[in-house]
């Protein structure tokens, strides 16, 4: 059962991973990397790790994705004005039931579905790998996010 | 059909599909997409692998990666941003030096 | 001997007429062009007295051969330039010497008005020294130097009148005819060079007469024979000689009669001791010889124009020496050559006469008529050098064509009828040509009415010349001597090497036979009786011919010219095709090529280079690809 989903979220982002990959307009090629990455949420989910599944909606899709689109749409691209930017209805009637059977088919599941016997201690285990052996890496993860941050700023400024 | 199989087929043409996004367009905006795809594509292989092989130092990689990717994101767009700025347009075809 | 024991006479041999052209061409062409020939006449004047001078050395024994100075070295091999004063070629030296002074005694006269007159006597005079310098020649690059140089005079005395297109084509023909003998004559050279290492023809004579085989030696026989079949005009490259007659009458009288043409038979007769020594070589020549002299003869006897009959009885004549050098009378061949440059040069200037009569450059059958009566002495000369010419006792020719037909007697066989052919034949063309030219104006011909007898410096170089053609028979025995004796004297001058110069055991010039002097006096008058019924008894016979076919195959030779221009046509069409094609458009194209090419591929790899970034990205995923293939295998 829990395969079927995952095929079908994986057929999904292909899906638009082709649309992506097609299509002119460079709106669309970002709301189509946003619901790629919505399905690879899910597809995180179904592989026992519920944790990064979250973190990757909420981050990569929530945060920087839209960062992109918003970016896209406010710089614009060339010749398009802000109400140019349109993704085609049936492309977003695709993701949204796509996005409403994967909800259902999970709340249905009760606990978090996992196609294959995860251990439960492996997503515990994830917070002292992240703070032991790769302790110097998030620091220097961490590091980098501040100077990126930090480079942007005077941008802003400049501009 | 088990999970290996759809995970393994899914990735692998995510991350080529992100490949040839990056290779074939020539919008800047949409080689930074790819990019983006390629880095999701290979993280959900790591996850579904961690869960296989019971290595939490996978999904540590993955949590790594997705903030990398993400800084790595907002660096690019200020980038792209600042050589659209610069009035010479963000179309790779067109910006084959190193200049300003 | 040295340097300083040389004689007077062979240094002013080559200093009068180099001081002669000098004079003639720095002072007296820039300030007075009329008085060219005064310089030059006294050259002649000098030259011939030092060859008459080193004539009677070499009659009493005296012959030297001695180098003067290196010219070019490389190593033990060296150009040398050097004086070879021996028999034959002093022989041959004093009737160039005589024969060429009277014949610019009579270009005074014949060229006088002449727009180009001093150029006339500068190449004229040039051309003497050439002749001087290839007679005295002691080796064999020195003698190929001055025969380039007489071929060279060759083309710019044909030449003369440029502004005729005719001229113009018949000198290049000359001269081209005689580079391809200049190119066997090169071949041999440098075949020489590598055989014998040495072009000196005592040392080549000692080399020669050793008794050791040379491997080149057949080759080099055969390139020194093309080169004097070129030069001589024997078959089949003779055409070069009756077009050559477009020069002035002078030029054909002493370059295309008497020397020019007589250097091939000169040449051979100083290569003889190499040549004897190829089997079948000499063979080869006297049939060579014997067909020219036949051909020839024949041609003559249809020829419309003066000087081209003479032309062709010219090249029948060195068919007939070649033929006497053939079966290896060296001295029969010289005395020939002698004889024929008297009678021929004699000849050659009456017909000048003639057609300086009848205000023309050059005058044929239609035109001239009846001269005998207006032109009494040009007539008597033109009698004399005929009648030597044909072979008739008492007269020069007849002692020298009686010692060919001799040697082809005892030969035997098919060369021997040949002979016999020969002797009517020249009886019947020149015979042809007295009656047609000096007897009864016959209706056909445009009677001269005007013709008058040339002026003395016209006539008397023109008697001489005959009166030396019919007496010539007298020089039998001095010739027979400078042959035997010339080499006497010589660093090499062995008493067997006589011998190499002459067939062993016969005598060098043949004794008197009666059976042979009487047949060929009996074919002289076989030929000369046909042509008093063609021309005398059938006074029309002669224009009957004209027109249809027998004079499209008259004109054109029995059809060898036309073959003659395919030939030329052909060789010139390849010349063409590798020039363009291979030189043109293989070699440069692909040099050429070169250039395009790397531009191209120049620009085929700078694409990839062009800073487009997804050309960069492309070529990472794929090389990526490449690595992780293999480290994953």
């Amino acid at each position: 059962m829990i395969v079927w989903a995952a095929l079908v979220a994986g057929i999904v982002s292909v899906f638009f991973a082709a649309v992506m990959l097609m299509h002119r307009s460079l709106y669309v090629s970002a709301v189509s990397l946003l619901v790629v990455l919505l399905q690879t949420a899910v597809l995180f989910l179904l592989c026992g790790s519920s944790l990064l599944g979250l973190l990757q909606l909420m981050i990569y899709a929530g945060a920087v994705m839209v960062l992109v689109v918003v970016t896209i749409m406010a710089a614009g691209s060339e010749g398009e004005r802000f109400s140019d930017f349109s993704f085609p209805r049936p492309l977003a009637c695709l993701g949204l039931i796509a996005a409403v059977a994967e909800t259902a088919f999970i709340l249905a599941h009760g606990t978090a579905p996992a196609a294959v016997a995860v251990d439960p201690a492996l997503q515990s285990q994830l917070g002292a790998v992240l703070f032991k052996p790769y302790a110097l890496a998030t620091e220097a993860v961490t590091l980098l996010m501040f100077l990126a941050a930090l480079a942007i700023v005077p941008e802003k400024a400049a501009a | 059909m088990n999970l290996t199989v759809v995970v393994w087929a899914t990735t692998g043409t995510l991350f080529f599909f992100g490949l040839a996004i990056v290779v074939l367009r020539r919008q800047l905006l949409a080689m930074l997409l790819g990019l983006e795809l390629m880095l999701a594509a290979v993280n959900v292989s790591l996850v579904h692998h961690a869960g296989l092989f019971n290595d939490a130092e996978a999904l540590a990689v993955v949590a790594l990666v997705i903030a990398v990717a993400a800084a790595e994101a907002v660096v690019g767009l200020s980038l792209i941003l600042r050589v659209r700025r610069s009035g010479r347009g963000a179309d790779s075809a067109v910006l084959t030096e190193l200049q300003g | 001997m040295t340097a300083a024991q040389v004689p007077l006479a062979a240094w002013l041999l080559y200093a009068a007429p180099v001081s002669a052209i000098l004079l003639g061409f720095f002072v007296a062409r820039r300030f007075k062009p009329e008085w060219t020939h005064l310089p030059i006449l006294l050259s002649c004047a000098i030259v011939t007295a030092s060859a008459f001078w080193l004539a009677a050395d070499v009659y009493t024994g005296h012959s030297f051969d001695l180098n003067l100075f290196r010219w070019a070295g490389a190593g033990p091999f060296g150009v040398d330039f050097g004086l070879r004063i021996d028999g034959p070629g002093v022989a041959v030296l004093t009737m160039v010497a005589f024969v060429g002074s009277l014949i610019h005694l009579y270009a005074v006269g014949y060229m006088k008005g002449d727009p180009g007159f001093s150029r006339f006597f500068l190449v004229f005079h040039l051309f003497f020294l050439a002749m001087i310098g290839l007679l005295t020649a002691n080796n064999f690059v020195q003698l190929y130097l001055f025969w380039e140089l007489v071929g060279v005079c060759s083309w710019l005395l044909v030449g003369y009148w440029f502004h005729k297109a005719t001229a113009r084509k018949a000198a290049l023909k000359a001269f081209l005819t005689n580079r391809v003998g200049d190119f066997g004559f090169l071949l041999a050279l440098l075949l020489i060079i590598f055989q014998f290492k040495v072009t000196h023809f005592h040392l080549l004579y000692l080399k020669a007469a050793s008794g050791a085989t040379f491997v080149l030696l057949p080759l080099i026989g055969v390139c020194l024979v093309w080169a004097a079949c070129a030069k001589s005009a024997q078959f089949p490259l003779y055409f070069w000689l009756p077009d050559a007659m477009e020069g002035p009458t002078p030029t054909s009288a002493l370059m295309h009669a008497a020397t020019m043409v007589t250097a091939g038979v000169f040449l051979l007769v100083r290569a003889w001791p190499l040549i004897s020594l190829v089997e079948g070589l000499p063979h080869l020549i006297a049939w060579i010889g014997a067909i020219t002299a036949l051909f020839a003869a024949i041609v003559a006897g249809t020829k419309k124009d003066l000087k081209r009959i003479l032309a062709y009885s010219t090249v029948s004549h060195l068919g007939l020496m070649m033929l006497a050098l053939g079966l290896g009378r060296t001295g029969v061949a010289l005395f020939h050559l002698i004889v024929h440059g008297f009678f021929k040069a004699a000849l050659f200037l009456c017909t000048g006469n003639i057609a300086h009569a009848l205000h023309r450059s050059t005058a044929s059958v239609d035109d001239a008529g009846g001269l005998r009566k207006s032109m009494r002495l040009t007539y008597l000369a033109f009698m004399l050098a005929a009648l030597s010419l044909a072979g008739v006792f008492p007269f020069g020719g007849f002692f020298s064509k009686d010692a060919i037909l001799d040697s082809a007697w005892h030969h035997g066989g098919a060369l021997a009828v040949m002979g016999m052919l020969v002797a009517a034949g020249s009886a019947f063309y020149i015979f042809r040509m007295l009656f047609l030219a000096f007897y009864g104006a016959r209706p056909e011909q445009k009677q001269a009415p005007h013709a008058h007898e040339a002026e003395p410096i016209l006539s008397v170089p023109v008697l001489f010349l005959a009166l030396g053609a019919a007496f010539a028979g007298l020089l039998k025995g001095p010739i027979e001597r400078f042959v035997v004796l010339g080499t006497r004297g010589l660093p090499s001058g062995l008493p067997e090497l006589n011998l190499v110069l002459n067939l062993p055991g016969e005598p060098l010039l043949p004794h008197f036979n009666p059976l042979v002097a009487g047949l060929g006096t009996l074919m002289a008058v076989l030929g000369a009786f046909a042509a008093w019924r063609l021309t005398m008894s059938d006074p029309g016979f002669d224009w009957r011919w004209r027109g249809g076919m027998a004079e499209a195959v008259f004109e054109s030779d029995f059809g060898w010219k036309p073959l003659v221009d395919a030939c030329v046509r052909g060789v010139s069409r390849v010349a063409g095709f590798v020039g363009k094609v291979l030189d043109k458009g293989c070699l440069d194209g692909v040099i050429e090529g070169t250039n395009g090419f790397v531009r191209a591929a120049g620009s085929a790899i700078a694409r990839s280079a062009q800073g487009r970034i997804n050309d960069y990205l492309w070529w990472m995923a794929a090389g990526t690809a490449l690595l992780l293939g293999r480290v994953l295998r």
